[in-house]
C-alpha cells in the first residue's frame, strides 16, 4: 500500500495543504456549539457575560470586537447569529476547497497510477500476460485502482477530519466541563468494540458475496449465449434449479451482511442517547451540588459534542475497516508495477537482405511454467524470401508455438531463430515486428470503424492503401456493401460481421503494413476455398517478394503452397516439400490428405 | 449545525458490487408509465403483505419516538431554572427528581426506538432479499421460455444487466425508499405539528427556508448527476479500452501498437482525472450548502425565540431549545425526500425494463399430440416453407424438402443462404411464417415442444459448455445416463483420451464456457454430448469446422456410426464432410437449387459442380 504513495509524490501539496484547510472547516464547526452556547446563555437566558463562573471573556471580546452592548439581548442572539452563519459560510468554502484539493491530488495520482500500471501491461511478455489471465488484469487495471485512489481521497479527507473532530472534539468537551470527559470515557470503548466487531465480522462476507454474484451472473451468461443448446436439449428445469442454487446461495449471503449490519444503527442510536442523557445528567447533577461553573448553554453544547466525538469514531472505524480492501487491491496493482518483461529487445534494427527471410535452427520450445514434454522439438526450417510456405499438422501439435516465435510472442527454449540471418533476439523488438504481418487465429477487430481497424496496422496508411489492402484481403466486396462503407462502425469486436469477413478484415489490417513476412495463423478457415483462392493469387500478384507463411487445415488451402512443413504428433518437422513430393514421402501428410479426399476421386 | 451532529447515524449503504454512493441518481432515467408501473409493484410485494405492513408500523412507531426525543430532552433542560437572588444577581436551580425521571424516560424511548428500528431493519432486509431472489428467479424462468429470437436480437449485457441491476434497484426501493419515504413524511409532519404547539411563528420563520432548501437542492442534485454521468461514461470508455487492449493483446504487440494504445488509454484516463475531479467537487458542494441553509433556519429560529422570549411571548428556554431540535428534524426530510425521489424515478425505470421482459412473448407450445421421442422414426418434411428473420427480407422462400428417416442429408451453399434457419425452423428455434414442416407426418408446431427437440440432438459451431464437470456437461442431454455410458459416449467421439489425461478426469471442473480447453477439445465434449443424447434426428451445423482434419476423420469415423439409422442433417462448407451424404442440398438465396448424391450432383455440372472444382481445384490438377 505505501510503495503506492510515491505516486501521491507531484501531488504531496495539495495533499498537505488540503488536511490544513479541513482543518479550517473543523475548527469552524467546533466553534459552532460555542457560538450557539454564548447565544442561548447571553442572548436568549441572559446570563450575566462579566460573571466570573457563568460570563465568558471570549464572548465579551467578541461582541466588543462587534461593538455590540451585551445588555441589548436581542443583538447579542443576531451577533452571535451573524457569526455563526459566517462560520458556516467560511467552513463550506474551505470544506469545498478541501474536497477539489484532496479530489486533485487523489485524482491525479490515480490518472498517473493507471497510465503507469497500464503501460506495464502493455510492456509485458505474452507469457506474463497469460499468467495473470486477462480478466485478472483488467480488474487490476479498473477496480482496484478505483479502491486505492477512493481510499487515498478519503485518508486526505476524513484521516484528518475524524481525529480532528475527534481530538477537537473532545478538548472542546473538557473546557466545557472535566467530568463530561468521564462519559466520553465511558461510551468511547462500548462504541468502538461494538462497531469494530460487527464491521470485522461484516467485511469478509462481502468477498464471498461477490463471488456469490459472479455465479448468479456466470449461470444466467451461460443460458443467455447457450439457449440454443438448453433448448435443444430441453434442460429449462435443469437450468432453473442450477440458477435456483446459485439464486439462493447469493441471497443467503446477503443476507448474512445485511442483518449484521443492522446491529450498527441501534448501536448507534442507543450509545448516543445514553451519552446525551449522562451529560444532562451531569450538569443537573452539578447544578444540584451547587457548582457554579455548570451552565444551561453547556449542557447543550455538551450534547453537541459528545455527538461529535462519537461520530468521529463511527467514521473512523469505517476508515479502518477500508485500509484492509485497499491494502488487497494495492498488492495486486504492485504485482503488475513490478513485474519487468522478460522478453527484452536488442538493438538490432535491420538484417541481411541476402539471407534467409526465416530460420528454425534446433529450435524447441516449451510453454513458460510447463513442464511435461516439449510443444516443439528439434525443428530446423529455411524460409526463403518470398517463398509460401505452408504449416500443417494435428490440432496441438504445435503449428501455433511455432510461428509465435518469430515475432518472440515467446522464446524457444532450445536453439535459435534467424530473421533475415539475425538471430531474433539481437533485434530492437518493434523493428523487429514491424516486419511481420501476424494474422491471428482468433480475429481480434477493435470497436472502431472499418478502416480504422485496417489502418490499425499502419496508422498513417492513405485511404488508397487501406482500399487496395482490403481488395487483396477480398474485403472490400462485403465492404463496398456496408451501409457507411469503410466509415462503418464494427460494434462490439464484430459480432455484427461473419466469421469469414472478420477473418477477411484482419488480413487486409496485416496486409495495410506491406510486411516482409506474412503469418497467417489458419486465418482464412472461415473462408469459403473460392475466396480462399482468390485470396491467395491476389496476395501472390500484390507482394510476390512478401515471405508468407500460412498455418491451415485444408489439404486444397496448403496444395498450391511452394513447400509445406509437416508438424508430426512430436513437435518435430521431417518433412517439408512440395505437395507431391510430400505425397510420396511423408505418412503423417497421406494420412490428412485421405481423410479429406476420401475416395480419391478426382485424381 | 444542520447535519453534522445529526443523531441519527447516516445510513450504512455498503452493499457489495456497487460503485460510489451516487449509484442510485447516476442515471437519473425517468420511467415511462409511473403509475401503472407503480401498481404492478405493489402487486409484487402484496406477496409479502404481512412483513411490509410490520415494516411500515414499525416505521411509523420509530418516527414518532424518534419526534418526541427532542421533547424530552427539551422537558430534561427545562428542569434547570434560573432564580433571582435576594441581591439582584441570579443563581442556576434544578429539579433534579424530575430532571432524572425526565432521563430515564428520553434512554427508555431511544432504547426502544433503537430496538424497533433494529427489528424493522432485519424485516425489512429479509424482505428484500426474498423479493430479489423471488425477482431473479422468475426473471430466470421467463429466460428459459423465451424464444431464441429474443437473446439473438437482445444485447446479452442488456439481459445480465436487469438480472443484476435493476433487481436491486427495485428491490432497494421496496425495502429502503419505501420505508425512508414514511418515515421522512412522518417526521416531517410530526415536527410541524409540535413545532406549531411551541410557537406558530417560529414555526412560520422555520418552514421560510424550506422552498430555498427544496430548490438549491434539486439545482445542485441535477449538477451532480450531470458530472456523474459524464464520469461513468468515460470510466465505461476506460474500462473497455482496458478490455479490448487486453483481450487482443497478441495483436497489440504483433503490430507494435503498444504505445499507440498507451496513448489511447492516457488520454481517456487523464479525461476521467478532470471530470472526476468535477463530479467530486460538485458532490462535496451539497453538503456545506445544506449546512448553511440548515444553520440559517438556527439562527432565524433562535432570533425569532429569543426575541419572542424577551417580549414574554414564550414561557420557556426550553422551548427555544426544542424548536431548534425539531428545525433539524425538518430538513433532513426534506433532503431525503429529494434523494429517494430521484432513487425511486430509476427503479421505476428498471421496473418497467424487468415487466417489458416478464412480458416478452413466451415459445408458444401448443402441441397435444401424445408421442414419445422414442417412437418417432425420423422422416422429415418442409412443405412450402417461407421465413425471414425480418418480414422485409425473407431467408427461406418456398421451401420445399423431404427426408427419409435415417436418411443422411447435407445442406450446403454459400454464407447467408439460409442452411442454418432450416436448422432453427426444424427445432422451433423460430417459427415459419408460412408452410409448414412435419416429422413422421405430424406437424412440429402439434408436437409438444420437448418431445420435438428430445428426438433432436444437436451439435453447433460455436460449442455451447457450462462451468460444470465434464461428466454433466456430457450428460447434458441425457441426465440419467451412467458412468459407463458417458465413457462409451466420449470414447466414440474420440474424447476419452484428452479427458483421461486431465488431471481430475471426468470430474474436472470446466471454467466459465470452458474456457480451459481447447476449441477441439471443446467440439469434442459437445458431440460426445450429442453421442449419448442418442437422438432419433441429429443436426451437425459446421460441427467440425474447429477441429483439425485427422480429428476429423476419427470423429468421423464414429459419426458414420452415429448416423446409422437416424436421421442426420449436416451443415458444412467443407465438402469432404459431407460427400458420403445419401442426399446433397444445394441452397441459394432461400431456395434449393439442386439436390442429389454427390456424384449425381457432380456429373449434372451445377452449382454443385463449380463448388466442388473450387474445394479441390488444387488436388484435381
Amino acid at each position: 500500500m505505501f510503495k503506492l504513495f510515491r505516486f501521491m509524490k507531484p501531488y504531496r501539496l495539495l495533499a498537505i495543504i488540503s488536511p490544513i484547510i479541513m482543518a479550517g472547516e473543523v475548527t469552524g464547526d467546533l466553534c459552532l456549539p460555542f457560538l450557539m452556547s454564548f447565544l442561548v446563555n447571553y442572548g436568549v437566558m441572559g446570563e450575566n457575560i462579566r460573571d466570573p463562573e457563568k460570563g465568558s471573556r471570549i464572548a465579551l471580546r467578541l461582541l466588543e470586537f462587534f461593538g455590540v452592548s451585551p445588555s441589548d439581548r436581542m443583538a447579542v442572539i443576531i451577533a452571535f447569529g451573524a457569526m455563526m452563519l459566517a462560520v458556516t459560510l467560511l467552513g463550506g468554502f474551505m470544506g469545498t476547497l478541501c474536497a477539489w484539493t484532496a479530489a486533485s491530488a487523489s485524482q491525479g495520482m490515480g490518472n498517473d497510477l493507471r497510465r503507469a500500471a497500464y503501460r506495464k501491461v502493455m510492456s509485458l511478455s505474452i507469457e506474463q500476460t497469460d499468467r495473470f489471465t486477462t480478466g485478472s488484469l483488467v480488474t487490476r487495471m479498473t477496480n482496484d485502482i478505483t479502491q486505492v485512489v477512493d481510499f487515498s481521497e478519503s485518508i486526505i479527507r476524513h484521516f484528518v477530519r475524524s481525529p480532528a473532530f475527534f481530538i477537537g472534539g473532545t478538548v472542546m468537551l473538557l473546557r466545557l466541563n472535566l467530568s463530561f470527559g468521564v462519559i466520553l470515557l465511558c461510551a468511547l470503548p462500548v462504541m468502538v468494540v461494538l462497531m469494530a466487531m460487527i464491521i470485522s465480522k461484516a467485511v469478509p462476507i462481502f468477498s464471498v458475496v461477490q463471488d456469490k454474484l459472479d455465479r448468479v451472473n456466470a449461470v444466467v451468461q451461460e443460458n443467455v449465449g447457450g439457449a440454443r443448446v438448453v433448448k435443444a436439449f430441453s434442460r429449462e428445469e435443469y437450468e432453473c434449479e442450477r440458477f435456483d442454487k446459485a439464486n439462493r446461495d447469493m441471497r443467503d449471503t446477503t443476507l448474512r451482511v445485511t442483518l449484521l449490519l443492522t446491529f450498527i444503527s441501534p448501536v448507534i442510536t442507543i450509545t448516543m442517547a445514553l451519552a446525551t442523557a449522562a451529560i444532562i445528567f451531569i450538569g443537573g447533577w452539578s447544578v444540584k451540588i451547587g457548582d457554579a461553573g455548570m451552565t444551561v448553554g453547556a449542557v447543550m453544547a455538551g450534547t453537541s459534542y459528545i455527538t461529535q466525538v462519537l461520530s468521529s469514531v463511527m467514521m473512523l472505524t469505517m476508515i479502518f475497516q477500508s485500509v484492509s480492501r485497499a491494502g488487497a487491491s494495492a498488492k495486486r496493482i504492485n504485482e503488475v508495477l513490478d513485474s519487468d518483461p522478460v522478453i527484452k529487445g536488442g538493438s538490432l534494427e535491420e538484417g541481411d537482405g541476402s539471407a534467409a527471410a526465416v530460420e528454425f535452427r534446433d529450435v524447441s520450445f516449451s510453454y513458460p511454467g510447463t513442464t511435461g514434454r516439449s510443444v516443439l522439438s528439434g525443428v530446423n526450417l529455411r524460409v526463403e524470401r518470398g517463398e509460401t510456405l505452408a504449416v500443417i499438422g494435428q490440432t496441438g501439435s504445435g503449428k501455433t508455438s511455432l510461428v509465435g516465435l518469430i515475432p518472440r510472442f515467446y522464446d524457444c527454449t532450445e536453439g535459435e531463430v534467424f530473421v533475415n540471418g539475425r538471430d531474433v533476439k539481437e533485434y530492437d523488438l518493434a523493428s523487429l515486428r514491424k516486419k511481420i504481418g501476424y494474422v491471428m487465429q482468433k480475429t481480434e477487430l477493435f470497436s472502431d470503424s472499418v478502416e480504422n481497424n485496417i489502418k490499425w496496422g499502419k496508422p498513417d496508411a492513405t485511404s488508397d492503401e487501406v482500399t487496395e489492402a482490403a481488395e487483396t484481403a477480398q474485403a472490400s466486396e462485403f465492404v463496398e456493401s456496408l451501409p457507411e462503407k469503410y466509415g462503418d462502425f464494427i460494434a462490439e469486436k464484430g459480432a455484427s460481421l461473419s466469421g469469414g469477413q472478420k477473418q477477411r478484415l484482419s488480413i487486409a489490417r496485416a496486409l495495410v503494413r506491406k510486411p516482409e513476412i506474412l503469418i497467417l495463423d489458419d486465418s482464412t478457415s472461415a473462408l469459403d476455398l473460392a475466396t480462399e483462392a482468390s485470396l491467395l493469387r491476389a496476395l501472390k500478384a500484390k507482394h510476390d517478394d512478401t515471405t508468407i507463411i500460412m498455418i491451415a487445415q485444408r489439404i486444397a488451402s496448403v496444395k498450391s503452397a511452394d513447400r509445406i512443413a509437416v508438424i508430426e504428433e512430436d513437435g518435430s518437422i521431417r518433412h517439408c516439400a512440395p505437395h507431391d513430393e510430400l505425397m510420396k514421402t511423408s505418412d503423417t501428410y497421406r494420412d490428412i490428405y485421405a481423410s479429406q479426399v476420401k475416395s480419391g476421386a478426382l485424381i | 449545525m444542520a447535519e453534522k451532529n445529526e443523531r441519527q447515524p447516516a445510513r450504512v449503504d455498503f452493499r457489495p458490487g456497487r460503485g460510489g454512493p451516487m449509484n442510485a441518481r447516476v442515471n437519473g432515467e425517468k420511467p415511462k408509465a409511473m403509475l401503472p408501473t407503480l401498481a404492478r409493484l405493489f402487486r409484487y410485494i402484496g406477496r409479502s403483505r404481512i412483513v411490509v405492513i410490520a415494516v411500515v408500523l414499525l416505521t411509523v412507531t420509530v418516527t414518532i419516538l424518534e419526534i418526541y426525543g427532542p421533547k424530552l430532552q427539551q422537558q430534561a433542560i427545562d428542569t434547570f431554572s434560573l432564580v433571582k437572588n435576594a441581591d439582584g444577581t441570579s443563581r442556576l436551580t434544578v429539579d433534579f427528581d424530575l430532571l432524572v425521571k425526565k432521563l430515564i424516560t428520553l434512554v427508555a424511548i431511544n432504547l426502544a426506538a433503537g430496538l424497533i428500528s433494529f427489528a424493522s431493519g432485519r424485516m425489512g432486509a429479509r424482505l428484500a432479499q426474498k423479493t430479489v431472489y423471488l425477482m431473479r428467479r422468475e426473471l430466470f424462468e421467463k429466460i428459459t421460455r423465451l424464444p431464441i429470437g429474443y437473446t439473438d436480437t437482445h444485447k446479452h449485457g442488456d439481459i445480465m444487466s436487469r438480472m443484476t441491476n435493476d433487481v436491486d434497484n427495485v428491490s432497494t426501493a421496496i425495502s429502503q425508499s419505501l420505508t425512508t419515504l414514511i418515515s421522512a413524511l412522518l417526521t416531517l409532519i410530526g415536527s410541524l405539528v409540535m413545532m406549531l404547539s411551541y410557537s406558530w411563528i417560529m414555526t412560520v420563520v422555520a418552514m421560510v427556508t424550506i422552498p430555498l432548501t427544496v430548490f438549491v437542492s434539486s439545482r445542485l442534485a441535477k449538477f451532480m448527476r450531470k458530472y456523474y454521468v459524464a464520469n461513468q461514461v468515460l470510466l465505461g470508455r476506460l474500462n473497455g479500452q482496458v478490455e479490448e487492449s487486453v483481450t487482443g493483446y497478441r495483436t497489440v504487440v504483433a503490430y507494435g501498437r503498444e504505445d499507440a494504445e498507451v496513448g489511447k488509454f492516457g488520454g481517456i484516463s487523464s479525461e476521467y482525472r478532470k471530470s472526476s475531479i468535477k463530479a467530486r467537487v460538485w458532490g462535496s458542494v451539497m453538503g456545506p450548502v445544506m449546512n448553511f441553509l440548515g444553520n440559517l433556519q438556527y439562527v432565524l429560529i433562535a432570533a425569532t425565540g429569543g426575541y419572542l422570549f424577551l417580549n414574554g411571548r414564550l414561557e420557556s428556554v426550553g422551548a427555544i431549545q426544542a424548536m431548534l431540535q425539531y428545525s433539524k428534524h425538518f430538513t433532513r426530510p426534506i433532503n431525503m425526500i429529494a434523494n429517494q425521489y430521484a432513487s425511486v424515478l430509476t427503479a421505476l425505470a428498471g421496473a418497467e425494463r424487468l415487466f417489458e421482459m416478464l412480458d416478452s412473448k413466451e415459445e408458444t407450445d401448443e402441441g397435444r399430440l401424445t408421442v414419445s421421442p422414442e417412437d418417432i422414426r425420423g422422416d422429415i418434411e418442409f412443405k412450402n416453407v417461407d421465413f425471414g428473420y425480418i418480414p422485409e427480407k425473407p431467408v427461406l422462400k418456398d421451401l420445399n424438402l423431404s427426408i427419409k428417416a435415417g436418411q443422411k442429408i447435407a445442406i450446403v451453399g454459400a454464407t447467408g443462404s439460409g442452411k442454418t434457419t432450416v436448422v432453427n425452423l426444424l427445432t422451433r428455434f423460430y417459427e415459419t411464417d408460412g408452410g409448414r414442416i412435419t416429422i413422421d407426418g405430424y406437424d412440429i408446431t402439434d408436437l409438444p415442444i420437448e418431445t420435438l427437440r428430445n428426438t433432436i440432438a444437436i451439435v453447433l459451431q460455436d460449442t455451447v459448455l457450462f462451468s460444470d464437470t465434464i461428466r454433466n456437461n456430457i450428460k447434458y442431454g441425457k441426465p440419467d445416463a451412467g458412468d459407463e455410458a458417458v465413457r462409451a459416449a466420449a470414447h466414440t467421439a474420440n474424447a476419452d483420451s484428452f479427458i483421461d489425461r486431465l488431471p481430475d478426469g471426468y470430474d474436472t471442473q470446466l471454467t466459465e464456457s470452458g474456457g480451459n480447453l481447447s476449441a477441439g477439445q471443446r467440439q469434442l465434449l459437445s458431440i460426445s454430448r450429442a453421442v449419448l443424447a442418442d437422438p432419433r434426428i441429429l443436426i451437425l451445423d459446421e460441427a467440425t469446422s474447429s477441429v483439425d482434419t485427422r480429428t476429423e476423420m476419427h470423429i468421423q469415423q464414429a459419426m458414420v456410426a452415429l448416423m446409422k439409422n437416424r436421421t442426420s442433417l449436416i451443415i458444412a462448407h467443407r465438402l469432404s464432410t459431407i460427400r458420403d451424404a445419401d442426399v446433397i442440398v444445394v441452397l441459394r438465396g432461400g431456395r434449393i437449387v439442386e439436390s442429389g448424391s454427390h456424384e449425381e450432383l457432380l456429373a449434372a455440372g451445377g452449382e454443385y459442380y463449380s463448388l466442388y472444382r473450387n474445394q479441390f481445384a488444387g488436388i484435381a490438377t
